[in-house]
């Protein structure tokens, strides 16, 4: 009985990770094959649908983060900082990926690879603190220390952010603020912003796993040098 | 715990950090000597004319009080934990808001001198106008003094919680503490051209805010920081 339940769930999680596979490759294929070529800018406008979706699953990281982590502070229960710890990896890798699309565009549109334009500055911001949050949490061992300062530093990252788009945003900016899109286009980024949060999720949920398997076996290898031979 | 012995307990620390400061000199000497270098360097890039003097002094000044400043908010709890001081501190019957306070006033203290020598350094080698109005700069370093002392007070305890102490500070405090470095370089600019209008405050209201913000944080979370 067990077993066959166990075989159930396995077929359920094959077919949601075809799901969202497929999800993106729509996506992609959306957008190079069905939403029309933009008159000024030309092939290159179609980075902006990778951008966005790349941008909120960055920012989404650091918000899930934030909750996590004060999940963990109040509750002091490991997977929470394991959810912390995922969305973080993500996060930055979105982030990571939101400065390289952005800077592709940048070219395509400006002629400069980087400006000091308020979003192209908060993104930067948002990278930073990313790769500050990994950083102090590879330098501590203890894994109720490291959930502990990691939750701190990413709730008070999380409280600076709305602070950091209001100073950025007050020095005049050239990045486009949503500008008007076809309904073939707007479908298609549309399409784009779910795939990509699908497999954000999806990565999400199989990091946390992987880090909760971890521990399980950092805890085994514990108790076993405990044992007396 | 009642204010008053609150108060009592933060000025004990405050004072103990003091004089441990004047008979090690282990910070502040490193800080003023970086501010110096660091002012001179910058001075001796502002060769242009009076107008972009103006407009990029603010940045420069504020750019070097934060570059030198984190040598003292580095080492406000890294010497705490050396030689088992942190353990002393934490038997104490003192609370973690006190903690918090008491190292935050010690690097507002320490900023506040590093600016009394800064700033009419700058004014000196450059000839910028950033004492033209006292009062208004007196207000925007007080301001920008508690924000970048508030923030640096928090992830320096979270710093020195780390391996990497020496190292993690600046990454993690230059990011946080970008509306702050801004919203003091520009209010800074505008007062030294005698412009007090709706910029200015608003420029300074967001030094406030993250002043406010950043002091609060650190009381509600600091403890969550010292836990051992």
């Amino acid at each position: 009985m067990h077993a066959r339940s166990g075989s159930l769930r396995r077929r359920c999680q094959s077919i949601g990770n075809a799901a969202v596979v497929a999800m993106v490759l729509v996506a992609l294929a959306a957008a190079f094959l069905v939403a029309p070529t933009e008159r000024t800018m030309g092939d290159a406008q179609r980075i902006v649908y990778l951008h966005v979706a790349v941008a909120w699953v960055g920012l989404a990281g650091a918000l899930l983060m934030a909750a996590a982590g004060a999940a963990y502070l109040v509750r002091r229960n490991l997977r929470w900082d394991h959810w912390a710890q995922a969305a973080a990896e993500l996060g930055w890798l979105g982030a990571t990926l939101t400065l390289v699309t952005g800077s592709l565009w940048a070219h395509a549109a400006w002629n400069v690879w980087w400006t000091w334009d308020p979003r192209l500055t908060t993104a930067l911001i948002l990278w930073a603190l990313y790769a500050g949050c990994l950083l102090l949490r590879g330098g501590v061992d203890d894994p109720h220390r490291r959930a502990r300062l990691g939750a701190v530093l990413a709730i008070a990252g999380a409280a600076d952010l709305p602070l950091v788009v209001m100073a950025t945003r007050w020095f005049r900016g050239i990045h486009p603020a949503a500008p008007a899109m076809e309904p073939s286009m707007r479908a298609v980024l549309l399409a784009s912003v779910l795939g990509f949060s699908a497999l954000f999720a999806l990565l999400l949920v199989m990091r946390r796993h992987q880090l909760e398997l971890q521990r399980l076996v950092e805890e085994l290898t514990e108790s076993e040098k405990e044992m007396p031979c | 715990m009642a204010f008053p012995h609150m108060t009592a307990r933060l000025w004990w620390i405050l004072w103990k950090d003091l004089v441990s400061e004047c008979r090690s000199r282990r910070a502040w000497p490193a800080m003023l000597l970086l501010g110096i270098v660091v002012a001179f360097t910058f001075a001796g890039q502002m060769d242009l004319p009076p107008d972009e003097q103006k407009r990029v002094a603010g940045g420069l000044v504020w750019l070097a009080i934060f570059l030198a400043g984190m040598l003292a908010l580095e080492r406000s709890f890294a010497s705490e934990r050396e030689n088992g001081c942190w353990q002393g501190l934490r038997l104490c019957p003192v609370s973690s808001h006190a903690i918090y306070l008491a190292k935050l006033a010690v690097n507002v203290v320490a900023l506040a001198a590093l600016e009394g020598v800064l700033i009419p350094l700058f004014v000196v080698l450059s000839g910028v106008p950033l004492l033209a109005h006292p009062a208004a700069m007196l207000l925007v370093a007080a301001l920008g003094n508690v924000a970048l002392a508030a923030a640096g007070t928090l992830l320096g305890a979270l710093a020195a919680g780390s391996r990497n102490t020496a190292h993690l500070l600046p990454l993690l405090l230059l990011p946080m503490a970008v509306p702050a470095v801004l919203a003091a370089a520009e209010a800074t600019r505008l007062a030294m051209d005698g412009q007090f209008g709706t910029p200015w405050w608003q420029w300074t209201e967001l030094l406030a805010a993250f002043a406010v913000l950043f002091t609060t944080i650190g009381i509600m979370l600091f403890d969550f920081v010292i836990e051992e």
